[in-house]
């Protein structure tokens, strides 16, 4: 009956200290101040006597057959060799190759790669002839920052180009004066 | 796990649009003729050198520019060369 009933309250101050006490883990002046609390004070050692009561029911834990740790092994391997088979599952793709093989195989791919996109832009000999530019972050951040530093001069003039654009061609009002002075004439 | 591979996957995309943008620029510089680049850094030279009222006003130029209708633009554009060609000559 009594293993069913709650812990009993221990001053709060002692609680903590009071579980180490249980398991021997205070120093020897700690050890001798809760002893002489224990002695002086009912609700606590009433809580050190449900730890003793307690306690030892809790860690004890249950036998199990060699077989059963025997079987646990085998299963946590292979779980593990399963988990490793879904991870480098491109590896199957790969027919095994040697250890040097895979840098090797690695500087290949990026020589062959900088090669192709050089001869492929044709910009190979402007690559080695020229030293590398140096284009202000500010040009290159997006086209449009290129576009415009492009037709930055055109954009100076735009407002003229744009009036010049609305005024009719000399030769157009070379035409339209001789039409009229054709059309006076007939008249 | 999931939240962090959707931080991971957006974090992708974005350093994907972005080299795509740079990458973009960069090859627009690549195909541009070396008297074009020149004249590219003069202006981005000189553009430095603006006061901010002139760089606001050319910006405004910008903006409208690219709201005029096409054949305008065309129009223009083609002005302004041959402008530019007549002054060479001359």
């Amino acid at each position: 009956m009594k293993n069913g009933m709650p812990l009993q309250s221990a001053c709060k101050e002692f609680e903590e200290d009071l579980v180490l006490y249980y398991y021997g883990e205070t120093s020897k002046d700690e050890c001798s101040r809760i002893g002489a609390h224990i002695t002086a004070c009912v609700r606590c050692r009433g809580f050190l006597d449900d730890l003793r009561r307690l306690l030892p029911q809790m860690a004890r834990s249950e036998e199990l057959p060699q077989s059963f740790w025997d079987n646990y092994y085998r299963e946590t391997v292979a779980k593990l060799a399963q988990q490793d088979e879904r991870k480098h599952w491109w590896r199957t793709l790969i027919p095994p190759m040697k250890i040097w093989m895979v840098p090797a195989f690695g500087t290949v791919a990026m020589a062959v790669l900088v090669i192709g996109l050089l001869f492929g832009k044709g910009n190979l000999s402007s690559f080695m002839l020229r030293p590398a530019e140096k284009i202000p972050h500010e040009i290159l951040a997006d086209e449009n920052q290129l576009q415009f530093f492009e037709s930055m001069d055109l954009l100076e003039s735009l407002t003229k180009l744009e009036a010049q654009d609305e005024q009719p061609k000399p030769e157009a009002v070379n035409t339209q004066s001789s039409r009229q002075r054709l059309q006076s004439g007939i008249a | 796990m999931r939240k962090e591979k959707q931080i991971a996957l957006i974090l992708g995309l974005f350093l994907l649009f972005s080299s795509q943008v740079a990458s973009a620029a960069s090859d627009n510089w690549r195909n541009l003729t070396p008297t074009e680049k020149d004249r590219v850094l003069e202006n981005y030279q000189r553009w430095q050198r603006l006061p901010q009222q002139d760089k606001e006003h050319l910006r405004d130029e910008w903006n409208r520019w690219q709201r005029l209708p096409k054949d305008e633009r065309e129009r223009i554009k083609e002005r302004y060369d041959q402008q530019r060609r007549d002054r060479r000559r001359d």
